[in-house]
């Protein structure tokens, strides 16, 4: 917002004063309607804001380091959605499920409402006079004890100019400059980037090379700059001639190993044998052994690297000697000429700059349990949380003098503190970042704050005016006009700048800290007893921790698992026969360090003498505490990590024993022995995997680049034999994809049916088509669906195309689903159905075990191949992701079936659900063979119902152009119908006819591989008419007839040629 | 399944919808919506503010020289049992009913403003032509004017002082869709529809009453005449 500043929250002009206004005008924003019977107009109209369309206002994300451009999308004061800014070129428009979710930091309703302080054991509220005057009290003190040079800030990782605004404001104060931690970096490839090539983070480029070797560097799972690098890998790939083939060697076959073609399933810690090996100071036997992997894999590989015209290797562990395998591997990439062509040091990302290593917040640990840190400042960060237990964080922190917290939502770290300020909403403050050299991605605020709550940087800024030796110092008004004035060009060329979001500049820099201070002795190798070794990986969506307040990523099933809501142990299924496991057996998990029970989630691609347990789970109260506040509203104060995550699974740092990677001063995650031990007690699994096999149905199907070129000929051959074509092409790669013909089934004993000839793409997908027989000359030429009709309903054919060669499985498009369609979610503890009039079921994720689901959209994950997992352990098996939605089918099953006529198909190609038709027979769910229909069990759109799923402050994010399902209505995927709508009534405004691609759908727009393309069909001026058309497209369950509207293409398996 | 099974089912089916319609919220609405426009007057049992003869002076002393519309009755309802503050359509998914016409905070008079003084509608809900939502004039907006004009009359004093207080005017909302109804006054507007063709002559209504049913048929019925389109999806959503 380029209005005055919001800094302080009150002098800023009246924008938003009433920040309810025409409430009743945007009637469904989903509060409760019993409000809506007045009509309030603003005082003063703010400029450029009619009521009911939407602002948007860019911004920069700051959910990681990253920094991605964002929009926010504003409708009436309030930010209902973010997507990327396709100014901003790192991500071009994408954002993924973590940047999305910032929408529901910004309304979480266990966010601090005011500051609070200690008082008798108890954090009490106070107002921000009394906290800045114990605050300047406090540094005060601090300073005149002379105790200033042992305080500690610790910082949540961060770019841009705060980190220097902040160590400059420390130094001032004779502080130490702060600790920068960031739980989820790979600190392993950042310690070697380092030692290679000078940076932290060298560009990588995906395109140039032709092999790529990930020794586990997880790029697709939170890895670095997770969406860039998604959307390189994606770009890559997709340009199936030339793609780059790609080898993940691991342990665990992690979201980026079922993405790659092959998988070198090799010991946990090996590899830096198989990288010595490469290297040549290892001989293959020698490296084979220490793998466990055959000496013709090795030899392959070797083969393939030094065969291969440019590759690109990558190292990313998380071992005690992770960091020194990183830094071989960069070595290698130096001899093979990778650097300067697929690994770029000269144009470095700035998401790691002056970073520290995790070691750091080890040695303020061991600092604070001597008694020598007098002050503390935790902003963002949660190391009670994301250390492991035998740092002794929490106790160190019970020694410390006085603790302050600059958090906004309570966590562990911040419950023990003794003085909260929270901080502002990066939706709600000034900031800037420079994620690429000379590019700063500005960060403004989209709204009012939601909270009585202030900018950090302006609590420093007003808290050094009250010293009277730095007032003159900090003479600017806040910090937003502190960065204004270091704008160049000031306030006028900042203003324009922010109309794109992304200007040409740099931030300020602050000066790296100086490291290597690694006071913790190293170990070798695996610690403990025990038959399993332990994989400890972080969680794409959930990081180390951080994202499990934010329902929309608990109830994102994992990507690779299909788990939501709970904590799982990947146990290979030769393993789980071996101990007598099935699924959901609850294990007892034991290291050195500590010992949890968990489900067994059998996993293909896990070693048969590993287990894998992931992180971000298992928030917990230090205090075990709940208390009211807000004067006499009595709200619920939440300690942990709020109502969402408190007591949800268990935290994986807890089995680590502590030790770090001596190089990289990062923790040693993947450095613990586990014994299993069978508690003969089995859980419901809460999962949205069905069956993980496809059982020949060609749901997800895949070809290879040899199977193209020889359908193409075929093709050019014989003319007209299209199909066949295509289907032999699908046969020929593992027969696994039956096309009508093959199923056995003759097309035409269908009811209904109509020549098939319409295949692959989308020649007859109508309504119209789809009567066949049954629809007489006269209905197919008058009726609703002929584009002859006079309402010219029909003219358009909305079909989306979604390229499997792309999609990753990261579900980023599930969550912009949730955001831009008000879906519920309803994995919380209190959204459970009754089991008997008193008593609930309050177990996270109970309507999800009932298969009460509501995703919209779902990542749909499938194996093919290794068919005998329970005896032997192949690692050679083929994963396919499918994001499934309604398939706005032509001759849809659900809509003969509806009693009540609330699904029919529209002219214009949409299934649509009608909610006030819909009276719950699920009818249509039933017969749907996609399986996309979701039903309101509960009210989950209704305030007052127990399972209302938007606590105040939440329902602000609800989307007003969507309604909000009432309980007892079917609901599924529109294609965005309100879009549509959008898009046609501007066209209207602007007495154009709609153009080219000229909007998109949610899933389409937030995509980190651009794998969805929406758009008009029948109209060849949308990208998507040609995508229809292409020659790897299909349509899933085409045999059923139903003439989908969705076209998948299929995904391509680079194998090794023969 | 067999052939006596299948008859089994049809009952259970009669029975799952029966309790489906009496459980649904949805459906619920519909049925009132229906026995508000068919049920005979049999008292009114709504409490809404009735026209309480507006005509000549009454009106801030502003003599209404134009020729009044005569404010019809409401048509009679159901007798359901409704909180009268929320009005029948508060989360009924009815629409607001026709002929409801509630006393205003402001008298605020459209004659004189339209007739009189020659405004255009869309001079204070500006946004009819371009968004949904058609807009109300900020309090200051009014006062754009009223800082000067007519300052001394008792309502043109409570406008000011809700401006002085930096208050809204708390306008009481007569036209209304159900949320699952999305109307875009722009598509509309720009399409020829005159503001009157749905509110009546509102430049005629000293005090403002609801014109139109607001219900479907209504809608449809009109979209099928001017050839719009007129399948569920246009609107509902």
């Amino acid at each position: 917002m380029s209005t005055e500043s919001g800094a302080t929250g009150v002098k800023r002009r009246d924008f938003l004063k009433i920040l309810g206004v025409t409430t009743a005008a945007t009637a469904a924003t989903g509060c409760s309607t019993d409000h809506v019977r007045k009509l309030i107009p603003y005082v003063a109209n703010p400029d450029n804001t009619v009521a009911g369309v939407s602002n948007y206002f860019s911004s920069t994300c700051r959910e990681c380091a990253t920094s991605c451009g964002i929009l926010v999308e504003t409708r009436d004061g309030r930010a209902i959605k973010i997507e990327g800014n396709p100014n901003a070129e790192l991500n071009r428009g994408a954002l993924c499920a973590k940047g999305q979710s910032a929408l529901q930091g910004l309304y979480n309703p266990d966010r601090f409402r005011q500051p609070m302080a200690r008082k008798n054991g108890q954090l009490t509220p106070i107002t921000w006079d009394e906290a800045m005057q114990t605050l300047a009290t406090k540094l005060g003190e601090v300073r005149s004890k002379g105790q200033a040079n042992s305080a500690v800030f610790i910082n949540q990782h961060e770019i841009g100019s705060f980190p220097a605004f902040l160590d400059s404001w420390l130094n001032d104060y004779g502080m130490p400059p702060h600790i920068s931690y960031d739980a989820d970096a790979p600190s392993s490839a950042i310690a070697a980037n380092k030692a290679a090539y000078g940076v932290a983070w060298p560009a990588l480029d995906f395109d140039a090379a032709s092999l790529i070797v990930s020794f586990g560097a997880d790029f697709l799972d939170g890895w670095g700059p997770s969406t860039p690098l998604q959307l390189a890998w994606a770009d890559a790939r997709a340009k199936i001639e030339g793609a780059p083939r790609a080898i993940y060697i691991g342990a665990r076959r992690s979201l980026t190993g079922l993405n790659a073609d092959s998988w070198i399933a090799c010991k946990p810690g090996a590899e830096l044998a198989i990288i010595q090996f490469l290297r040549g100071t290892k001989s293959v036997a020698e490296a084979a052994a220490a793998a466990d992997v055959s000496v013709a894999t090795l030899e392959g590989l070797k083969k393939e690297i030094t065969e291969a015209k440019r590759s690109l290797l990558l190292a990313g562990g998380t071992g005690v000697d992770s960091a020194q395998v990183a830094v071989e591997v960069s070595e290698y990439n130096k001899g093979l000429g990778n650097v300067g062509i697929t690994i770029k040091p000269a144009s470095p990302l700035g998401i790691y700059e002056r970073l520290d290593p995790t070691v750091a917040v080890y040695n303020v640990a061991d600092r604070m349990n001597a008694g020598a840190v007098p002050v503390l400042f935790v902003r963002g960060a949660n190391p009670v949380h994301t250390l492991p237990r035998s740092v002794k964080f929490a106790e160190g922190m019970a020694k410390v003098g006085f603790k302050v917290s600059f958090t906004n939502v309570p966590d562990e770290t911040t419950e023990l503190a003794d003085l909260i300020l929270p901080d502002h909403h990066s939706l709600e403050s000034w900031g800037d970042a420079e994620p690429t050299a000379n590019t700063l991605h500005l960060q403004q605020p989209a709204m009012e704050p939601v909270f009585n709550s202030r900018a950090t940087a302006d609590v420093l800024i007003e808290a050094a005016k009250k010293d009277t030796t730095l007032a003159s110092k900090y003479a600017m008004t806040d910090y937003r006009s502190w960065l204004v004035a270091r704008f160049p060009g000031g306030q006028t060329a900042q203003t324009l700048a922010l109309a794109k979001g992304v200007a040409t500049a740099s931030s300020l820099r602050a000066a790296e800290r100086a490291t290597g201070d690694f006071t913790r002795k190293p170990v070798a190798g695996f610690t403990g007893t025990g038959d399993f070794h332990l994989v400890i990986n972080s969680s794409p969506t959930l990081g180390t921790g951080a994202g499990a307040n934010k329902p929309w990523l608990m109830e994102l099933p994992d990507p690779v698992s299909k788990i939501a809501w709970q904590s799982w142990v990947e146990m290979h299924p030769m393993a789980c026969k071996k101990l007598g496991l099935v699924r959901g057996d609850l294990v007892t998990i034991e290291t050195t360090a500590g010992k949890v029970t968990l489900p067994v989630y059998n996993y293909l691609g896990i070693r048969p003498d590993t287990i894998a347990v992931s992180l971000g789970l298992g928030h917990k109260s230090q205090t075990g505490k709940t208390f009211d506040t807000d004067g006499d509203r009595k709200i619920p104060y939440y300690t942990g990590y709020g109502r969402y995550a408190d007591g949800v699974g268990i935290n994986a740092v807890t089995l680590v024993s502590g030790d770090i990677d001596a190089v990289s001063g990062g923790i040693a995650y993947t450095s613990m022995k586990a014994k299993v031990t069978k508690t003969g007690e089995n859980t419901d699994l809460i999962t949205t995997e069905g069956s993980a096999r496809q059982h020949s149905r060609g749901i997800g199907q895949a070809t290879t680049l040899a199977a193209l070129v020889a359908g193409r000929t075929a093709k050019d051959g014989e003319h007209g034999a299209t199909a066949p074509a295509e289907h032999g092409a699908a046969a020929a790669e593992g027969g696994h994809d039956l096309g009508p013909k093959e199923w056995g089934g003759n097309e035409h004993e269908f009811v209904g049916g109509a020549p098939s000839d319409f295949l692959p793409g989308l020649k007859s997908p109508v309504a119209n088509d789809a009567q066949g027989a049954l629809g007489t000359q006269d209905s197919k030429a008058k009726g609703m669906y002929s584009e002859q009709h006079w309402s010219g309903m029909a003219k358009r054919r909305w079909a989306m195309t979604i390229d499997l060669s792309r999609c990753t499985g990261c579900s980023a498009c599930v969550t912009a689903c949730y955001s831009e369609n008000n879906i519920p979610t309803v994995g919380a503890s209190w959204q459970g159905r009754a089991l008997s009039p008193t008593v609930w079921d309050t177990r996270p994720g109970a309507n999800i075990i009932k298969g009460r689901e509501m995703a919209w959209i779902r990542l749909e994950r499938y194996f093919e191949g290794a068919d005998d997992s329970e005896n032997i352990f192949d690692p050679g098996f083929d994963t396919r992701f499918v994001p499934m939605m309604c398939q706005h089918c032509g001759n849809a099953p659900c809509e003969p079936v509806c009693p009540v006529y609330a699904t029919y198909h529209s002219p214009d190609g949409l299934n649509v659900q009608v909610y006030n038709r819909c009276v719950g027979t699920r009818y249509c769910s039933n017969n749907c063979p996609y399986k996309v229909r979701y039903y309101n069990w509960f009210g989950y759109g209704e305030p007052g119902r127990r399972q209302y799923a938007f606590p105040e402050p939440m329902q602000m994010q609800l989307n007003p152009d969507v309604t909000v399902r009432g309980k007892g209505v079917m609901e599924k995927c529109t294609f965005c119908v309100q879009r549509i709508r959008e898009a046609e009534t501007r066209a209207d405004l602007e007495h154009r006819p709609l153009q080219g691609d000229e909007f998109t759908t949610a899933c389409a727009q937030a995509c980190p591989s651009k794998a969805i393309t929406f758009g008009d069909a029948a109209d060849p001026a949308w990208t998507v008419a040609k995508q229809v058309e292409d020659e790897r497209a299909y349509h899933v369950f085409e045999v059923l007839n139903t003439y989908t509207a969705v076209v998948y293409l299929k995904k391509i398996n680079h194998t090794v040629e023969a | 399944m067999t052939q006596r099974k299948k008859w089994a089912a049809i009952p259970g089916f009669f029975l799952v919808a029966a309790v489906a319609a009496g459980l649904s919220a949805y459906s619920g609405a519909t049925a009132r919506e229906a026995d508000a426009a068919q049920a005979p007057a049999a008292g009114n049992k709504f409490a809404y503010p009735q026209f309480s003869g507006l005509s000549g002076t009454n009106l801030d002393g502003v003599r209404n020289n134009t020729e009044a519309m005569a404010l019809p009755k409401i048509k009679g309802d159901s007798g359901l049992k409704l909180d009268p503050a929320k009005g029948p359509w508060a989360y009924s998914g009815a629409s607001s009913p026709q002929n409801y016409s509630p006393e205003q905070p402001v008298k605020f008079p459209h004659p004189q403003h339209v007739q009189k003084l020659g405004m255009n509608c869309t001079y204070c809900h500006n946004a009819a032509g371009k968004a949904q939502d058609p807009g109300l004039p900020s309090v200051a907006s009014c006062m754009g004017c009223h800082a000067l004009v007519a300052t001394g009359k008792p309502e043109i004093k409570k406008l000011a002082a809700y401006y002085a207080k930096g208050q809204p005017v708390p306008w009481q909302r007569m036209h209304k869709v159900p949320e699952y109804v999305h109307f875009p006054h722009s598509r509309h507007a720009n399409g020829g529809v005159t503001c009157q063709t749905c509110h009546g002559e509102v430049q005629k209504m000293t005090q403002v009453f609801q014109y139109s049913s607001l219900n479907m048929g209504w809608c449809v019925n009109c979209h099928i005449e001017r050839k719009a389109r007129y399948d569920c999806s246009t609107c509902h959503y």
